[in-house]
């Protein structure tokens, strides 16, 4: 994804729940808490603590963690309605 | 012929893209019967996610099929990578490649509303065997649809019409599926975690628009739309 699109893309999701695809197969599931230009950062749910991201989960509150933006291949809402 | 619902779908390589996502797909198909000498149809496969699962979980003969390239395509490298032997191949619902009575299972998750409904029951009807069974997952109107928003469903889906419970029973009776039994499944449409997908690269902006307006229009709709699932028999 072309970075101007993907940063725009974060703001749009920017307070939503999203699942977060990176170049090295890991997935990041959290709520969008800022963006900037080249990086984007997420909050996990608590819950998800047994998932891998605990370390993260636990402190719970504030920004939660950074990703690169140039690290992501893709950025999608965590839950979804389809047909 | 073009969707741009689907071709959304093919992009982000959505798996479980169908109202209840893939636990309900789980739920209908655990504790089937399902022999390894059986020959299942997985029509409209998408990204394969249940198709591998029926390989995987029953070793029976499964054969994947979706009318869109880049979903072929996706479902042939899951199907590669988990080792599963599914026959994947592109092919039109409504003019299929097989001959009369070919499958003891056919499924349908969320394909047939994107079709010509009738033409493609009566194709399907014809390849499964006569004492073969038939589950879909399909899209009705719950309610009477108004012109507006009948026209709005149509165009936001690419679809033809939107059948309530009945006509989409009177078409499959109509297609010769003398047995329509409905499965309970929850009445409400409710969102699905999205935990597959393979993702294109460089998606058209455009597709997160269409995304957001689909979204936007389910949460205003929910009431008027919502889903069923049929188990069918010829016999």
């Amino acid at each position: 994804m072309y970075q101007s699109n993907l940063y725009n893309q974060c703001c749009r999701y920017h307070g939503q729940k999203v699942r977060i695809t990176c170049r090295d197969g890991s997935v990041h599931v959290g709520e969008i808490t800022r963006v900037s230009r080249d990086m984007v950062w997420i909050r996990p749910d608590e819950n998800l603590g047994g998932y891998g991201l605990g370390f993260f989960g636990r402190r719970g509150f504030g920004l939660g963690f950074g990703i690169a933006l140039g690290a992501i291949t893709g950025i999608v809402l965590a839950s979804a309605f389809f047909w | 012929m073009s969707n741009s619902y689907l071709d959304l779908l093919a992009y982000f390589g959505i798996g479980g893209a169908h109202p209840g996502g893939f636990n309900l797909t789980l739920s209908l198909l655990e504790d089937e019967n399902i022999q390894p000498v059986d020959s299942v149809l997985d029509i409209g496969c998408g990204t394969g996610q249940t198709a591998a699962f029926l390989a995987e979980r029953f070793h029976c003969q499964v054969t994947a099929v979706d009318n869109h390239p880049i979903m072929v395509e996706k479902a042939r490298e899951r199907f590669k990578n988990r080792k599963v032997s599914v026959n994947a191949m592109e092919g039109d619902t409504q003019h299929l490649d097989f001959a009369d009575n070919s499958f003891d299972l056919i499924i349908a998750e969320s394909v047939i509303v994107f079709t010509d409904i009738s033409k493609t029951l009566k194709e399907l009807s014809r390849v499964l065997k006569s004492d073969g069974r038939m589950i879909i997952i399909e899209m009705i109107a719950e309610q009477y649809l108004t012109e507006e928003l009948q026209r709005k469903v149509c165009s936001l889906y690419g679809i033809h019409e939107v059948l309530t419970e009945k006509q989409w029973i009177l078409q499959l009776q109509q297609a010769g599926f003398t047995q329509v039994d409905m499965i309970n499944t929850p009445s409400e449409f409710i969102q699905s975690d999205i935990t597959d997908i393979n993702q294109s690269k460089n998606i058209n902006t455009d597709f997160y628009d269409l995304w957001e307006e689909h979204n936007e229009f389910i949460l205003r709709n929910r009431k008027f739309i919502g889903y069923r699932t049929f188990s069918c028999h010829l016999t």
